[in-house]
């Protein structure tokens, strides 16, 4: 009888714990659930403030003669490069006082919407142009309602990225000013490495980047010939850099349905980043370095090349790097490879760096004059020469102090040369397909365990299968 | 009232039942003491149903705004997916794995520490550590352990002049589903102390008894010590069962699902969809993924308890 009773009470355990777990799962979600019910019985609040704030922007706001906290949540651009805005603006401004708090980059997607929609008292939020817009938007204060934004503000940010930051909005309203824009993906070299191998010019080819691979590879030792990042996001990154130099709207036509996922382009594209692997340009042993990992590497002065985003041009200024301790004499930067015959080199660009005020901020006015100060003022100087954004400040150009070497300032002009050519919009169309199907297919492609005819059609498939709605 | 112990077939002992009052008053304080628990366990798991069962039916994302009622179309969706599959599959499968190294590597281990080998306590806390500390750190620690390039396993196997045998870990299918057999056997240190703790209770009249019939150790192992310590297998089989469904710091922090999802589990599928690495995911259909798993569950336990009962 006592055995019967273990036993019962061995299985009743085994389904509650079951119950838990699947429960635990879910468990943010229920906190979101939450936070949505006080979203939706706050939405007369967060109107009414919006009315109020509307009012107030119809006249210069007036700022607290108390002394006044922000507080300023984001993820980008680095603290350290922030701390330098904010420490000028704090001591130009002695009443206000900012506390930063900075998030890891995919962490910030989740945080931000909770935050917002569970009350979180903050007053200047970074947003993800494009990743964030829409799930945050509905604890956002329309930018067009912020108090205390001269008339003309727009025509000092530059018309497209204000645009896309607009249009990337279902509802097609602007809830944040972009500090800028980035790019992806753009290959950064270590000069002293190259000239060392013997490599002179800057590679414009597959077949060129082969070679100068070869060439590293023959020095010998430890040095990791092309360093990039192995998550799989980083790999959709880099198959799009070569999918754009057919088309530099391929990747829009895609995500709008105006191209198929199994059209002849997607193959040849498939095949051509499958080749960067098979012929040895990039190595599939670097898949697994995720992460910083690889751009420790590079900056540890252990790789010759790194593809990364446009956001990693600061190697390129000598300051920051002799700041940072990064083992590099010089630096340079080019376009990714053409490995597409007859293509053009391609990178996907969008306005980034997104700085808005939360509708239940209770410093409107002092979180509106901060952003300007950061977007349009005198912080845009301090912020950008890390050179981490190109700035949406029209007129910007850098200081010539921060890039010093030939090498430095021919490659960083590339580099605003691909954030400035007109071609698709990097994470214009948010989908869980991207990560779910494509970016983890794309792995099995460069590993040669996937034909890219197949993928392609895999591809098609799953975009049709209706799993994975356009958010 | 006759006094116990007395009577005309000799001493015997008797037993106060206690009346059906004091019963019933036993019953509500018990009640009295377990009814705030009851309270907060009832509005968890109600609130937790209704927005599973509420949410699993909605197109909605990470925000909550704007929710879509699509009825079970987000079922539909989770039920035909070969992913979501694999994951219920996997997620079985390194259940069965860690009972299997518990019951045999786990046992073995804690017979051979019992016996009174030199320097025990020592390999007890070897055995013990990696189930103390946080997995979530333990598993991004294995993760940088497998890189292929500078990852400290292929460079011992190169060390050790087997570099033939260094491996892709996690680009290949095989090789993932080892790097997660080898993580899982790590944590066989909780089954050795569960052993440990049964095997101090057992007499060792017989075991010498064994030993005086001409018993050989493994003979030991497995028809006497395996068999007594039945109660503690099922603990351990409860425990295993329990962590495999915490498995998801194992399998997110050092396979991540690589290679393609192949090694996802349910628990990291939902959250792939929950917490997506671009946009405000896919709340509704990750509820209805996390519905159909509870289903799931319940069936395995069910199962389990169908099983318990044609074994009495």
């Amino acid at each position: 009888m006592l055995v019967g009773k273990v036993r019962t009470r061995v299985a009743t355990v085994a389904l509650v714990a079951c119950t838990g777990f699947v429960l635990a799962a879910c468990s943010s979600a229920t906190t979101s659930s939450d936070a949505a019910s006080e979203a939706a019985s706050g939405g007369a609040a967060s109107t009414s403030a919006s009315t109020a704030a509307a009012d107030a922007s119809s006249e210069d706001c007036a700022v607290s003669a108390d002394p006044v906290t922000l507080n300023y949540w984001t993820w980008f651009p680095a603290e350290a490069t922030l701390k330098k805005s904010i420490a000028e603006y704090e001591g130009a401004n002695p009443g206000i006082t900012i506390e930063l708090r900075e998030f890891e980059a995919a962490d910030w997607q989740k945080q931000l919407p909770l935050a917002l929609n569970g009350g979180q008292d903050l007053d200047v939020v970074g947003v993800q142009v494009s990743a964030m817009t829409n799930s945050a938007k509905s604890g956002l204060l329309p930018v067009d309602q912020w108090p205390g934004l001269p008339a003309g503000w727009q025509d000092q940010i530059n018309p497209t990225m204000l645009q896309q930051t607009q249009d990337i909005a279902e509802d097609n309203v602007l809830y944040s000013i972009p500090l800028g824009t980035i790019g992806s993906a753009v290959v950064y070299t270590n000069q002293d490495i190259l000239t060392k191998a013997g490599v002179t010019a800057f590679p414009s080819t597959a077949a060129e980047w082969l070679d100068a691979v070869t060439k590293v590879k023959a020095l010998g030792g430890d040095i990791l010939p092309v360093a990039f990042n192995g998550d799989s996001w980083f790999q959709n990154e880099m198959f799009f850099s070569v999918a754009d130099q057919i088309d530099p709207f391929l990747s829009d036509k895609l995500y709008t349905g105006e191209l198929a996922w199994d059209s002849p382009e997607m193959v040849q594209a498939l095949t051509a980043y499958q080749d960067l692997y098979n012929t040895g340009v990039l190595d599939t042993a670097t898949l697994s370095m995720k992460n910083d990992t690889p751009r420790t590497e590079y900056n540890s002065g252990n790789a010759a090349f790194l593809i990364d985003g446009s956001w990693s041009s600061s190697v390129l200024s000598a300051d920051y790097r002799t700041a940072n301790n990064i083992a590099i004499g010089d630096a340079s930067a080019g376009a990714f490879p053409v490995a597409i015959e007859g293509g053009q080199p391609a990178a996907r660009t969008y306005a980034e760096g997104g700085l808005a005020i939360p509708t239940n901020s209770t410093h409107q006015c002092e979180a509106s004059k901060f952003i300007q100060y950061m977007a349009m003022g005198d912080g845009v100087d301090t912020w950008a020469g890390d050179l981490v954004l190109a700035p949406s400040l029209v007129g910007y150009t850098v200081p010539s102090t921060v890039l010093t070497t030939p090498a430095a300032q021919e490659g960083y002009q590339v580099v605003q040369g691909l954030l400035g050519a007109p071609g698709s919009g990097r994470g214009s169309v948010v989908t869980t397909f991207t990560p779910e199907v494509l970016d983890v297919q794309l792995l099995d492609l460069a590993r040669g365990k996937i034909d890219p005819a197949a993928l392609a059609t895999e591809l098609q498939a799953q975009w049709d299968s209706g799993r994975y709605p356009v958010q | 009232m006759k006094p116990s112990g007395a009577g005309p077939s000799g001493p015997h002992l008797t037993v106060a039942v206690p009346s059906k009052r004091s019963r019933l008053l036993g019953a509500r304080t018990a009640l009295g003491f377990l009814a705030p628990m009851l309270a907060l366990y009832a509005i968890y798991y109600v609130y937790a149903f209704v927005f599973l069962a509420k949410t699993s039916t909605q197109d909605v994302d990470l925000s909550f705004s704007d929710p879509e009622q699509v009825g079970g179309r987000n079922f539909v969706l989770v039920l035909t997916d070969p992913i979501f599959w694999r994951a219920m599959f996997n997620t079985l499968l390194f259940a069965g794995f860690g009972i299997l190294i518990a019951l045999t590597l786990g046992f073995f281990l804690a017979v051979a520490l019992s016996s009174g080998i030199r320097l025990r306590r020592w390999f007890y806390v070897i055995f013990l550590m990696p189930s103390l500390v946080p997995l979530a750190l333990f598993a991004t620690l294995f993760s940088q352990m497998l890189q292929t390039d500078g990852g400290a396993i292929n460079g011992f196997l190169s060390a050790l002049g087997l570099g033939a045998f260094q491996q892709d870990w996690l680009g290949n299918e095989y090789s993932a589903y080892a790097a997660i057999f080898m993580l899982l056997v790590f944590l066989v240190g909780i089954p050795i102390m569960y052993y440990t703790s049964a095997l101090s209770t057992v007499s060792a009249s017989v075991l010498e008894a064994a030993m005086l019939d001409g018993a050989k150790t493994l003979q030991m192992y497995r028809l006497i010590l395996f068999p007594i310590l039945r109660a503690t297998h099922k603990s351990v089989i409860l425990w295993v069962l329990l962590g495999s469904f915490r498995a998801f710091e194992i399998v997110y922090f050092t396979t991540a699902g690589e290679p393609a999802g192949r090694t996802d589990i349910t628990g990291t599928y939902i959250y792939g969809y929950m917490f997506p690495s671009i946009g405000g995911g896919q709340i509704g259909y990750a509820s209805a993924a996390a519905v159909v798993t509870l289903v799931a569950a319940i069936g395995v336990a069910a199962i389990n308890l169908r099983f318990h009962r044609s074994d009495r």
